[in-house]
């Protein structure tokens, strides 16, 4: 089936060249895919938006990282207890729903016009995505093989860190590769709105204003890239440590 | 003969479904009983009322010097008590494991099960690259690998071809033999029962009372030769005659 993976986006490339070859859209709004690629070459093989590439990146692993890194054992912990999840489910659910961009001028005001700011949205948003995501794999565990663990003897601890932790891991990575892509997203989104040098999303605005309209088209193509890859890294992720799935 | 579990006056209802109303049973120390009756006559609730997984409304029963570390329970669903991101050895040591037993240790019990069940594990790959026989041998070397002074198998053998279920039946009693747990099998099946038990005790329908308990005097290893014998075919009539009169047949 692999051969069909590039029939889409070669047929949409067709059908943006033929576009802009008819000039069906001004050519200035609109740039025909050569041109735009070519851009991206030039921009990366320069080395003019490797820096804005990198500062983006970084930004989301840290977003990332840090809602890893408090989500995890929150979500484990809530899933443990239901009744915890239950009393603070409306919360989660509540904000998890509120658009994280909503909520850039609290955290403006927390943080000010830094990258602290720009990276806490992200991170906030990212770790309500794990924490529901892991909770729920808790909290949706197989009976079977808890009743099993249970008349062998095994005390709640055992039976978290050997099967609960274990049966909530495909969830999690569910959760994980969701929040890693809002993460970018909201990432991109803040570097168009608040103050900073670099990150594509700033290349984007930027070229926007000063009408460098292939830049801008190479940019967000570089975004998507980026995008799509980080997303190709985590599934790759999930087939290797999670073969069992689903079995 | 000492008796392992007794059972007075059990009561079970689901949803106005009564399952035992006044059930009493003893079973003895040592042997292989197995329990058959009618569909719904409540054999695995009876399990798993007696393992603790399903409580009793009334009544109470008592399993002789009863150590979860010394009990095992072989489910019907055994697929699904397997653990598939644990390789099979893995899976087989998690009870030792929550015993907090060595590394060495374990190795050197699945090592002695192994060479009693004369199987041929790849013991680094994972439960769902088995056939369905063969996770079901994994699921019984998991139970079996703590020494278990009692033993509960529900339908041990249902998923199994004739074949393997003959052979299946064969490794079971050469454990028996060795260790002389008290075995209490569940099973839907007249020949399986009739094979593998010293005890045959017969469920009537809902609301449950035993029937009779019959006696196989065989002596074991009860071979396939076993089966075509004069006296295993006495043994299977009469527990058919009183099945035949619970199911109403």
């Amino acid at each position: 089936m692999r051969k069909y993976t590039f029939i889409g986006p070669i047929l949409l490339i067709l059908i943006w060249a033929v576009a802009a070859k008819l000039q069906l859209v001004d050519k200035f709004f609109l740039p025909d895919p050569f041109t735009t690629i070519g851009k991206l070459v030039q921009l990366l093989g320069s080395g003019a938006i490797i820096g804005d590439l990198v500062s983006t990146l970084e930004r989301v692993i840290l977003a990332f990282i840090i809602a890893l890194v408090i989500g995890l054992p929150l979500g484990l912990l809530l899933g443990r207890t239901e009744k915890i999840y239950r009393s603070v489910e409306f919360i989660i659910d509540f904000f998890r729903s509120t658009p994280a961009t909503a909520l850039f001028p609290l955290f403006l005001l927390v943080f000010g016009i830094t990258d602290k700011s720009k990276i806490a949205v992200a991170a906030f948003a990212s770790m309500l995505i794990i924490i529901f995501n892991t909770a729920y794999g808790v909290m949706h565990a197989k009976k079977s093989r808890v009743l099993a663990a249970q008349i062998m003897g095994a005390t709640k601890a055992q039976i978290f860190r050997w099967i609960l932790f274990w049966e909530s891991l495909p969830q999690t990575f569910i959760g994980l590769r969701s929040a890693i892509s809002l993460s970018l997203v909201i990432i991109v989104v803040t570097e168009m709105f608040i103050g900073t040098t670099s990150g594509l999303g700033r290349k984007i605005i930027v070229s926007q204003i000063t009408y460098e309209i292939p830049t801008m088209y190479a940019t967000i193509l570089l975004a998507g890239i980026v995008g799509y890859l980080l997303n190709l890294l985590f599934l790759a992720a999930e087939k290797r440590f999670l073969h069992w799935s689903g079995k | 003969m000492s008796t392992a579990i007794s059972v007075q006056n059990l009561k079970k209802s689901f949803n106005n479904t009564e399952v035992f109303r006044d059930f009493s049973v003893g079973v003895e120390q040592g042997k292989i009983t197995t329990i058959f009756g009618p569909n719904g006559s409540g054999k695995s609730t009876l399990l798993n009322i007696l393992s603790g997984i399903v409580a009793k409304d009334g009544g109470s029963f008592q399993i002789e010097n009863f150590d979860h570390f010394q009990f095992s329970y072989i489910f019907q669903n055994y697929r699904e008590s397997l653990l598939p991101w644990r390789t099979n050895f893995e899976n087989v040591a998690l009870p030792l494991e929550i015993q907090n037993k060595s590394k060495q240790g374990i190795q050197q019990r699945v090592e002695e099960l192994q060479k009693l069940f004369e199987f041929k594990f790849n013991w680094e790959g994972y439960p769902y690259e088995l056939s369905g026989g063969q996770q079901q041998i994994l699921a019984f070397i998991r139970a079996l690998v703590t020494n278990p002074k009692v033993l509960f198998i529900d339908e041990p053998f249902s998923a199994l071809d004739y074949e393997n279920n003959l052979r299946l039946r064969e490794h079971l009693q050469k454990y028996f033999l060795a260790f002389k747990p008290t075995i209490l099998l569940v099973t839907h099946n007249i020949e399986e029962a009739v094979h593998l038990a010293q005890k045959i005790v017969v469920f009537s329908q809902r609301p449950t009372t035993v029937l009779e308990v019959i006696d196989n005097p065989l002596s074991y290893p009860r071979t396939v030769q076993s089966l075509k014998v004069e006296q295993f075919h006495q043994v299977k009539d009469k527990v058919l005659s009183v099945f035949q009169k619970a199911a109403n047949l």
